[in-house]
């Protein structure tokens, strides 16, 4: 089986140089044959792709442990959807996956457009064919995930799989994270293509904007779903704790939601084009560069693979000539890209959208220096230094509710230049609400909460204000022009306008995210010692702990604490706090026990069982933490809204 | 004054204003150095003068002791690994402040102490108020090794 697979991805790497060079051929000569020669070549590779994909699968199902690689990653004792999810718990695997999804995204691109921007396609198959090609020589020369164990060498089991990964949202956290770095790829190869073939009008960024945003949706999911995870498994009470590979993973986010913004400017005024060109350069460029950063070793990481110096060089040199080749493209095109108009007024539309990306950049800056601060301060002074989530959450309160002020206000500010008369029509009633909830706050917490919270709450109330007088505008002249319901109304306003109301519901999601975090502030903790019998309050809760027994031993042991949870005398639940240990990798593991609510969510951490048959205890209270939740399913609901075919459209 | 001038003006101010306050921010103590080796700490000044430091060993085998009543856990490091073979050169004791340790912490694990060196007559141990602790490197992802030592971890986390 391994065998097919090691063939699969050779023949690949083949095929991929030969469609390299049929698309260069194509391109320079506007060849419509070999465009196509071209294009056939990708489908031919996402096949080969595919194979060796299988066959890698096919060697994890059937125990293969004679493949180094599986036998590295998964174990016998494994449940099958672990084994096969093992595929990507490793350094080659996950370049095999990174591969197959990009090969994927680059046969649908051909097939969208097998009709269409017919100049752009040569070059947007050479851009992408080029990616895969480093991907193809990384799997072939330098980690090999079909490798055997040397001759004479038996293996009869493999030595398992970290068990924190062997959690159900680790089964599709890489694949959402995944579908979204690799998918920045097609964009950026109509980026290129427009800049090479010198198309640089309507078609590309019309095309680009679709292809940005299905990615985006992804890379969004798996972002949240990262936050889960780390919420259910690591058990220190949180989500989000600005590690290297949290952020490498945020930075990309950053340009891409910039550029779904300022395209619109470029779409209705014919602004920035070199902007959003370099948005998506650098999207993609921190999509490579954030899988360096996390694989190298550079910056400390939880997420680190074992290192070999070929490996990271190679990708660095990788990430530095996508870089390097896309803005020398730009700046011989330069003059082809300028603006068609000026800026009239820092009072309008225009303005708002060019302050949002300002900001988008500012935080990208800021996670960028925070990240690679180690490297940075050991370059200047000789001293290694890192900053802690402390430094983030510093700028973070100080750049979040200025985007949330420009979320808005963009939207709704005129266009070119605003009046005082569209600034009132638009901006009482919200503005009004986020005063209203200051002064609510201010009563209920008093000084309880820091001036972030106030500032940052407030202006959610702002902007959800500002998005419901949208749809009550909306449906209500709907409505008045007489045979629809409100019912029908709204439905036929997203199915006419999904961009715009499915964009409002994005922002309705970010904000119930930005109000979950926000709770943040109000959190308390606790560790306590117990003995059975015992209670300990916090806030208005309190537990009693009833007992420990032995976990029924399993693929894992251990002991499952027993707590009561009551409200004042209210019965609320048994929590039940795990403390693993798990034989064949020989990790314990802290499985916390959580009580959710939309107000807030109890969780418990069995700390340790002591000597003397006490137990320790960590508690904390989170309040909102549900609303991130909550708003990542908004988020994405609107997100489909925006994307959703529309027929009378194509 | 072009529109070039005024934008590559705002943005500068706008850089200048972000890097005064990560400058300022720097120092009161949002960031810390990387971790010193035992030996490497015990010739510092700062083991001399009980300045709050970064300090990297690894557990000695059967040294942990839980103290519940005194919500305090003792153990000694030493600089090298003890499964390396060969006899163990510096050893510090340590007393961390508190119950809550992390999962992977245990004898012969690799630690790092955040904390200074506090004297009690002629002999003197390490106040520990954070402690990290690494899985042997036994994968290799060593995804959430370290994530899963609780105390390493702020208590919340905004936005």
């Amino acid at each position: 089986m391994s065998e097919i697979g090691a063939v699969s991805l050779r023949l690949a790497l083949l095929l991929a140089a030969a469609g390299f060079g049929a698309a260069i051929y194509a391109g320079v000569q506007r060849n419509p044959e070999w465009t196509r020669v071209a294009e056939r070549s990708v489908g031919v590779v996402f096949a080969l792709v595919t194979s060796a994909m299988v066959a890698l699968f096919l060697c994890f199902a059937r125990y293969d442990y004679q493949l180094v690689y599986v036998a590295a990653h998964s174990a016998r004792s494994m449940a099958l959807p672990y084994r096969l999810a093992a595929l990507w718990g490793g350094q080659a695997g996950s370049l095999l996956l990174w591969l197959w999804m990009l090969s994927a995204y680059a046969t649908a691109a051909v097939w969208f457009h097998r009709n269409r921007a017919r100049v752009l396609m040569p070059w947007v198959v050479a851009v992408l064919l080029a990616n895969a090609i480093f991907f193809l020589v990384l799997l072939v020369a330098v980690t090999d995930p079909f490798e055997k164990l040397p001759p004479g060498h038996v293996a009869s089991d493999g030595s398992g799989l970290n068990p924190l990964l062997q959690h159900p949202v680790m089964l599709i956290h890489p694949l959402m994270l995944y579908t979204g770095l690799t998918g920045f790829a097609v964009p950026f190869a109509f980026a290129f293509a427009a800049l090479v073939s010198g198309e640089l009008g309507t078609a590309w960024f019309r095309t680009t904007r679709r292809w940005t945003l299905f990615p985006w949706m992804f890379l969004s999911i798996g972002i949240l779903l990262g936050g889960r995870w780390a919420y259910e498994v690591l058990g220190w009470g949180g989500y989000w704790a600005w590690d290297p590979v949290e952020n490498a993973s945020f930075m990309p986010w950053l340009p891409a939601t910039a550029y779904l913004h300022s395209v619109m400017i470029q779409e209705k005024r014919g602004m920035l084009k070199t902007w959003n060109l370099l948005l998506i350069g650098l999207t993609y460029t921190l999509c490579l560069f954030g899988t360096f950063l996390t694989r190298s070793g550079v910056v400390q990481s939880v997420h680190a693979f074992a290192q070999t110096p070929i490996f990271t060089s190679l990708f660095l040199g990788y990430v530095l000539v996508t870089a390097i080749a896309f803005l020398t493209a730009l700046w011989i095109r330069r003059k082809g890209i300028r603006s068609e108009v000026r800026l009239e007024s820092m009072v309008s539309r225009e303005a708002s959208f060019l302050l949002n990306n300002w900001v988008f950049i500012a935080i990208l800056a800021m996670v960028f220096w925070g990240t690679l601060f180690p490297v940075f301060s050991e370059a200047l002074t000789g001293n290694r230094r890192a900053v802690g989530p402390m430094w983030f959450n510093l700028f973070g309160s100080l750049l979040a509710p200025l985007l949330l002020l420009l979320t808005g206000i963009g939207p709704l500010i005129a266009w070119r230049r605003a009046s005082v008369a569209n600034l009132r029509r638009q901006f009482v009633w919200p503005t009004a609400l986020g005063v209203l909830t200051a002064a609510g706050l201010g009563i209920a917490l008093g000084a309880q909460i820091s001036l972030y919270a106030y500032v940052a709450w407030s202006l959610c109330a702002f902007v959800i204000g500002t998005i419901v007088q949208e749809y009550v505008r909306a449906v209500r002249a709907r409505t008045r022009k007489g045979d629809e319901n409100a019912l029908q109304a709204l439905a036929e306003l997203l199915r006419r306008n999904q961009q715009r109301y499915g964009g409002y519901i994005v922002h309705l999601g970010v904000v119930f995210i930005l109000i979950g975090i926000t709770g943040s502030v109000l959190n308390e903790q606790k560790l306590e010692n117990l003995r059975p019998g015992d209670e300990l309050t916090i806030h208005d809760y309190h537990m009693k702990y009833l007992t420990a027994e032995a976990l029924p031993a399993q693929h894992y042991g251990g002991a499952v604490a027993r707590l009561a949870l009551y409200r004042g005398d209210q019965p609320l639940a048994v929590m039940a706090p795990e403390k693993r240990m798990y034989w064949l990798e020989e990790q314990p593991a802290s499985i916390p026990a959580v009580y959710s609510t939309l107000r807030e969510d109890l969780y418990v951490i069995l700390t340790a069982i002591e000597n003397d048959g006490s137990a320790t205890f960590k508690v904390y209270r989170n309040p909102l933490v549900n609303w991130i939740w909550i708003g990542g399913v908004v988020f994405v609901l609107g997100t489909l809204t925006v994307m959703w075919p529309h027929p009378e459209r194509r | 004054m072009s529109k070039g001038f005024q934008i590559a003006g705002g943005a500068t101010l706008i850089a200048l204003l972000l890097g005064w306050y990560a400058a300022s921010n720097l120092q009161e103590g949002a960031s810390f150095t990387y971790y010193k080796t035992l030996g490497e700490f015990a010739a510092s000044p700062e083991a001399q003068s009980g300045i709050p430091a970064r300090v990297h060993g690894y557990v000695v085998p059967e040294s942990i002791q839980r103290d519940v009543e005194g919500q305090r856990v003792t153990f000694a490091v030493q600089a090298t690994p003890p499964h390396a073979g060969g006899p163990s050169d510096v050893t510090m004791p340590v007393v961390f402040a508190s119950l809550e340790t992390p999962d992977m912490f245990k004898g012969g694990a690799e630690v790092v102490l955040e904390g200074r060196l506090a004297r009690d007559g002629a002999t003197s141990h390490f106040a520990a108020d954070k402690l990290l602790a690494k899985c042997p490197s036994k994968f290799e992802g060593v995804e959430g090794a370290t994530a899963a030592g609780g105390t390493a971890r702020p208590p919340s986390t905004k936005g």
